[in-house]
This record gives C-alpha cells, structure tokens and sequence, in this order.
C-alpha cells in the first residue's frame, strides 16, 4: 500500500476523493495490480485521458509488465485526473501521481505518455505540467525522461518541443533497454543530457531536438537535417508476437472500462492495404502468434481476471490464418466457464460472419462491420475491394444466426468521393435490409456509424486533401435525410473534431505553440464532445499566424517533403506514393499474405519477415 | 472446483467489510468488484440467462461512498455443494484489498434473497471531537426523538424534494467518549421499506446542536450491521433460520 512509500501524496490526495465523482479513478489497488518495491529504476506510464478509457489499454499493459518483469526495475500507471480532480489537486498543491504508490511522477526515471490520438494533446501537455515539469524539453533540466511512444508518435512533430525522446514503433525490446540504461546512467552519474544523447542512440528512439526544420516561404517543409553529432535511429522497432505473451495478469479495473474485457491478440500489422489507415501501414509485418499461446493466454487471463468476457483482437481478427481453431477451442473454454467470446473487426464477408455468429455467448448481440464506403468504385479507390454479394451474405448469415444488431461503420470526405458515394450510403444500407427480408428472415436493427476521413501520415492518401466544415456537414445532413427509417440509427462525428484532428495529424512543428495555446486556454478532453470547443483551436491558429486550412484542406504536390519523411516506420514513400497513384485510378492492390510481396518495403527496412501460422486462404 | 451436484441451488450468504479504500467504491463498483472475485474463486456459481450469462447475486442495500462498513451482506447461489468454510476461504483469496469475508453460512436456495430482508442499517458516526458537546448532542437527540416529523430537504440528480425523515430513525444514541467527544448510534431504515441516509440525520441533528456541516464533515461513519426488523427486535439475515432465531416471513 501507498503508505508505506516515504514521499507519497495519499495521505493529502484521502480527504479531496469525497470532493469528486469516481473516487475510484484514483485508487489503484486493484486486482493485479503490481505489487511495488522500494528502489531500482522508476517507470511511470501514463495515458493522457481519464482511467476508464485508459485502463483498457492494451499496450500500456503490455510495457507494464514488461518492465515489471525486470529486475531492479518497476512500473506505475498515471492517467489524466478528471476536471473536478484537477481543480482539487491544483487547490491542494497535489502533484500527478502514480496509482500503485501515490508517489508525484516528477520523481520517476522514465515519464511514458502514449499517444493514442490528436485530441489528446492538450491532455498531454497537462499531464506534464500536473506533475510539476516544465513543458518545454529545452527548459527541463531535471526530472524523469519524458518519452512519447504509440500510433500517436508516427507523426510526433507537432509535439517535439514538449518530448525527449520518442519511441517509435512496439516498446517491449526498446523499453528494457531504455530502463538499463538508465540503471547504468545512474551508478555512472551521468548528466541528464548525456542520457538523453546515449538514449537517442538506442534502436527505436528518436530525439526531436536532434533534427532541425527548414521551411520554404510558402509555409512547406524545405528539409528536416539532422543536427551535427545527430544519431541516425529514427527507425522503429518490431517484435515476435510468441516471444512476448503479455499481458499475463491483466488488471481488473475498478470500475467498467470502455473494452471490459480480456484482450488477447491474434496478430500483429495488417496488409489488406485500406489505403486510409495508418495502422495497416505503420504496424507492418503481419505476425501472427501461435494458436496455442492465444489459447493459453486466454484460458489463464479469464481464471485470473474474472472478466465475463474474451476478445480475441486484432486490426483485422477474421484474417487470422487459424481463426476457426482458435474461435473453436477458446470457445469451449468459454462455454465452461459461462463467459462470452467476441471477435471485433470482422471483414465483411459470409466466413466472418459465420464465425462471428456462432460464438459462445454472443448471444443475440451485434456484430460489427465496416465497408467504408457505398459504392464499388470508391471501395477500389480506398483499397477496400469487398463485393456487395459479400455484404449481402455477410448481414444475411448474421440474421440468420439470430443477430438482432449490426453495426456498420463507413466513411464521408473519402479521396474522389462524389454525391453519388455519399447518396448511395443510405441506399446500400437498404438494399442490405431488402435482401434479409427477401429470404424471409427479420432483418437485424442496422446502426450506422459515419465517421470523416482525416489523411494521415505515413498513408497513400498522406497527400491528399481533407473537407471543410461545411462540405463535411452537408454530407452529414444528406445523410441525415436519406436514413430516416426507423430501423436504422444513425451516427456520425462531431465535424469541428474532425477537422482539428486534421490538423494535427500532418502537422509540423510550428504546430507546438498552437496546441500550447489551445491547452492554457482550458482544453482539456478535447475527444469527449461535451469538452471540445473548436473556437479555442481556431483563436490559438489565428494567434500562431498558422492557417488551418493550409495543413488540413490542401492536396500536396507528389514531391512535397513532409514533416514525417526522416521517421522510418517500414513502408517506404515510394510504395505509399505509388499506392496513392492507384487510388486515383481506382486501381487495387493486393495482400501481400496471398504470397506475392508488393514490396512496400516493411520486411526489408525492419528486417522482419510476415509470420503466418496456418495457410492464407 | 469439483461439487457434488444439487437438485436446486443452494443461497450462500456472505457478511463482508467495506474499508479502507474499498470505501470508495460506489456500489456498483463494490457490487462489480464482488462479481469478478466470485468468478476468480472456483466456486459453482449459478447463472441466470441463457445467451449472456449472468451471475446470481444478491447485496444488501447501497453503502454511501467514504463510509465504511463491517456488515455488509451478499448471498451468492451455488450449484454445488461446498462447505460454508471453504467457500469462505475461496472467496477470501480472491477478493481485493479492503473487502473481507467476516462470516458465511449456507443456506436452502428457497429462503428470501438478502435484497429482500433487509430493512434496517445501524451507524455509529463520531463527529471531530470539538463539534459540540456531548450534552448539545443530547439535547438535539431527545429533541428529534420526540418530534412527530422532522423536515428534511432531499436533494437527488433529478429532482429535489422535502420528506420526514422521522419515522425512519429508530434508534438515536449519545454515547459519550472520555475527553470531550460523543459517538452517536443510529438506526435508520434503509433498503426495502426505505432509506434514511446518516449524512441526513447528522444535518439536521447539527442544526440543532449548533454545529454546522462545514466541519461535520469530518464525522467518521461507520455502518455496522444492517438487519430484518421484527417487532422491535432487529434481526441479522446471518441468523435467520436458525434455532432460536426468528423465523424469516413467508416460511413455514
Ligand atoms: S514487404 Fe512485402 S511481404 Fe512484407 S509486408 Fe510489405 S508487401 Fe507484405
């Protein structure tokens, strides 16, 4: 318990938990939750939103326990205190705090922030600052190492100044070495400049401050160079899925989370090639894990957890090559201890359907999929080549296992899109319905759920440009109008947000001062609608002299060079440029797993080869 | 855990704390916290519904956040026998810091779930020591004791009304500390016939010692036991059914 840690802030963070809603935000203490010894190197890892969101999160587990697994080393978990508890801790002078020992973050060796997303950045700036650090890197000159890791960090710019040291790609071999490091940084008294320079050298660490940026007088990126004495890693790193079966005692949150269930992967990296998706593009090769280990990984997560529910999960889970045994035996594991088994991230076809609505305890619930896009033609543009037969087949088969909901995801502002696309949404939709009726079967309640394509980096559509409000919101009531039946429920996003993450997501440096601003004018939460106010992004840009639209509404030039361009995820921009090519001519590509490498350079650059465990179909 | 099948499940009523930090739970939060360590422990637990399972389970009436608590009650149903002890053993290796089993008894799966029983809570609240006197305090109890009504202003996220709070105090004891301080015992309804909550009483009690709610609000609670009123006897559901015991309504 928190008490026993000389410096904890428990015994004055006691008396604010009856001032504010969920105390148990607060607590730690949960079940599994790492037990903490005094000494060795400190890691706190932290996830900029509230603890419901961010106890789901799986990679912050994973790194937990990783470096909980170390000798002379420990892990904590930090989330972002909730409004109500920002304004006690604030009052009360209480610092960011770890859960597991109430110690202030400010005395850790390491300071992990994920980066889930562009709408958590203000939350990020926050959490640096509760815990008592100057934002800047240039101005801290003691304290923790404050190091961004996640799909956020594909694009870290628009953060550099805020940031030591960035981990690009999958942490659980760079991490370890980062904390020996720092171990050996400690019994050498090091400087902690000295660390950071030593660190930048570590495969998958990057230094902002080791680059600088040049730009054109039309407001594009001249060059980003390397500063004298520079380390050339910026590359990031993979791993083997079976050598790291994590996590293995996941924490039972104390309250329901937003993914209340054991999560255990199927595979890493997904190369279906949707051209909109950085994770399809930043996570590559595809590796998948042994069905034996997810089968035991789920049979002792269950027994330990006693969560009433399994997720077997993955960008794309019905692509697993051994999906039906594994669906199958962690199935019967399930039957037996009456607990549910779910599959999220279906493709849209009949064999997916039919194994997603078999499982044991899904009961009469939903099963989700996402099509993207309405028509054929803007489905080959985005890469996303499934036949409306599928669809059909896909909703038929999920009716016919007495599903009562499907949810369907798809997408407005697409590359190319014209009304027809957006207009053919709500048709589709009830074609879709018709075809359930006409082989006599009650058609499921369909939600939709729209969402507004935001390009992003390291993607073929990186270049590409994004719509305005206005487009965006025309779009929206289009839709609004052409799906007005009953049966079908409509959702879509806040366009202000969207447009925000926009900007951010191919944002440069200059960028920095604008989050900055957004963040002391009181943004916080910036991805809950109730706390997101569009107005502070607009004031911030305005008084930054940045045009919003120039990052957000405008299509590049094929040779523009990009903020992103000296951070090397895999794919190389001649593969992403020649996608984007393509897309244009509604050409498709195909997946590499069927056995001819395309080439977008993954397998080379990262010197890892695609893992299959069974045969791709 | 291998049992010996049942021909109808069996009720396993559980008393538990509610402390240390486990205080802060809210009751969905405790109730989910009971769930998970029920489904860690082994034991042959009952589920009701056939496409999303869902655990049996009954609990005693919501304990207000930061108040702890020796007597909580929850009755699980099993499916296979299992000795009280065993079970209690289980489940107390399993359960997170702060809730503890005190007590388990089996009993026939027919008996009237603790949901069902409950109508009684019994507090001992000790206000910061310089709140009051203790003859203030006494006063103020044998003043609200013998009022017909006592007026209490409720206000709840939806909707904000006036409502007696008398006939739902049954019991209101000064016990004085040495030194300067009082404990004040109280027994109010709570669960199927109602509920006072402490934080009311200790309101409208203050306002008539004169001590006011700015530092009340250093009062320790603690809710000691909650119970089946008969008569004017109170009744722990741990001892229904058993010899000497009253008999729970609706039996025999
Ligand atoms: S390099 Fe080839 S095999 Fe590897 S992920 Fe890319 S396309 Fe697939």
């Amino acid at each position: 318990m928190s008490e026993q840690f000389p410096g904890g802030v428990w015994e004055r963070l006691e008396p604010l938990l009856l001032e504010v809603e969920r105390p148990s935000r607060y607590l730690g203490g949960e079940w599994n939750a790492p037990d903490i010894e005094e000494g060795g190197t400190r890691v706190a890892l932290a996830y900029p939103d509230v603890y419901e969101i961010g106890a789901s999160n799986l990679g912050l587990a994973i790194l937990g326990e990783v470096v909980n697994d170390m000798d002379g080393a420990s892990s904590e978990r930090v989330y972002s205190p909730w409004f109500d508890m920002e304004r006690e801790m604030r009052t009360a002078g209480v610092p960011l705090f770890t859960l597991e020992t109430h110690r202030p973050v400010s005395g850790f060796d390491i300071f992990g922030i994920t980066i889930p997303h562009e709408l958590t950045y203000t939350n990020i700036l926050n959490l640096i600052d509760l815990a008592g650090l100057p934002l800047h890197a240039r101005d801290r000159s003691a304290g923790p190492l404050v190091v961004g890791g996640g799909c956020g960090a594909a694009n870290p710019e628009p953060l550099a100044g805020f940031f030591d040291l960035f981990a690009l790609g999958e942490a659980e071999e760079s991490l370890p070495r980062l904390v020996e490091l720092v171990g050996l940084a400690r019994a050498s008294g090091w400087p902690r400049d000295r660390l950071i320079a030593e660190a930048s050298r570590l495969d998958g660490f990057y230094r902002p401050s080791d680059y600088e940026v040049a730009y054109n007088p039309d407001g594009t990126v001249r060059a980003v160079d390397p500063v004298p004495g520079a380390s050339s890693s910026r590359v990031k790193t993979v791993v083997d899925l079976d050598r790291w079966c994590l996590p293995r005692r996941p924490v039972v949150p104390s309250c329901e989370a937003v993914h209340d269930r054991v999560n255990v992967e199927l595979f890493r990296g997904c190369v279906r090639g949707c051209r909109f998706c950085q994770a399809g593009m930043v996570y590559r090769p595809v590796r998948e894990r042994s069905a034996s280990l997810v089968v035991g990984m789920a049979d002792e997560a269950t027994a330990l957890t006693g969560h009433d529910e399994v997720s077997l999960c993955s960008l794309s889970s019905s692509d697993y090559t051994l999906i039906e045994e594994v669906a199958d035996r962690v199935g019967g594991i399930c039957e037996d201890r009456r607990l549910a088994l779910s599959l999220p991230s279906l493709r849209m076809d009949e064999r997916s359907a039919s194994i997603a609505g078999g499982l044991a305890g899904g009961g009469r619930g939903g099963l989700t999929f996402a099509p993207e896009a309405a028509t054929d033609r803007l489905r080959r543009v985005i890469n996303k080549p499934i036949a409306e037969s599928d669809m059909v087949d896909a909703v038929v088969c999920a009716a016919r296992a007495g599903r009562r909901r499907v949810k369907l995801y798809f997408m407005i502002g697409l590359p190319t899109e014209t009304d027809e696309d957006v207009f053919e949404i709500a048709a589709l939709v009830y074609r879709l319905r018709d075809a359930v009726r006409a082989q006599g079967l009650a058609p499921p309640a369909i939600n939709v759920s729209v969402s507004t394509f935001v390009p992003k980096p390291h993607t073929p559509f990186q270049w590409c440009a994004q719509d305005d409000m206005e487009t965006i919101r025309r779009k929206q009531d289009e839709l609004k109008s052409g799906l007005r039946s009953r049966a079908v429920n409509l959702s879509w996003h806040d366009a202000g947000m969207s447009v925000v993450e926009g900007l951010l997501a191919r944002g440069d440096r200059r960028l920095g001062a604008v989050i900055e601003d957004a963040w002391s004018a009181g943004g916080r939460f910036d991805s809950w609608s109730d706390h997101f106010d569009q107005a502070r992004w607009r004031e911030a840009c305005d008084r930054a002299g940045l045009d919003p639209g120039f990052y957000q509404q405008r299509e590049r030039p094929l040779d523009e060079a990009f903020p992103w361009d000296h951070l090397d995820l895999g794919v190389t921009r001649e593969f992403l440029a020649g996608e984007y090519q393509r897309a244009m001519r509604a050409e498709t590509s195909p997946d590499c797993r069927a056995g001819i490498c395309i080439e977008c350079g993954a397998c080379e650059r990262l010197d890892r080869a695609q893992v299959l465990k069974g045969r791709w179909p | 855990m291998s049992t010996r099948p049942l021909p109808e499940p069996l009720r396993l009523r559980l008393r538990l704390t509610k402390k240390a930090r486990a205080r802060f739970l809210s009751h969905a939060e405790y109730s989910r916290a009971i769930m998970f360590a029920a489904r860690r422990s082994g034991l042959p637990l009952e589920f009701a519904g056939k496409h999303r399972p869902r655990l049996k389970l009954s609990l005693s009436p919501p304990l207000p956040i930061g108040v702890e608590s020796g007597g909580e009650l929850v009755d699980l149903s099993l499916v296979g026998y299992v000795p009280a002890a065993e079970a209690k053993r289980a489940l107390s290796e399993v359960l997170p810091p702060g809730i503890e089993v005190v007590e388990a008894r089996l009993m026939s799966g027919s008996d009237k779930a603790v949901g069902k029983l409950i109508d009684t809570a019994a507090y001992l609240v000790s206000p910061p020591e310089d709140a009051g006197t203790p003859r203030g305090w006494r006063d103020a109890a044998v003043e609200f004791m013998s009022r017909d009504s006592v007026e209490f202003t409720r206000v709840q996220p939806r909707r904000t009304r006036v409502v007696d709070i008398r006939k739902g105090v049954h019991r209101l004891d000064v016990e004085e500390l040495e030194g300067d301080g009082v404990t004040l015992a109280l027994a109010l309804d709570d669960g199927v016939a109602g509920t006072v909550k402490p934080w009311e009483v200790i309101e409208v009690l203050g306002g008539m010692a004169g001590v006011s709610m700015e530092v009340l609000k250093g009062s320790r609670i603690t809710r000691e036991g909650l119970f089946s009123r008969r008569g004017d006897r109170l009744v722990s559901p741990m001892e229904l059914g058993r010899r000497g015991a009253a008999a729970p309504r609706g039996r025999r």
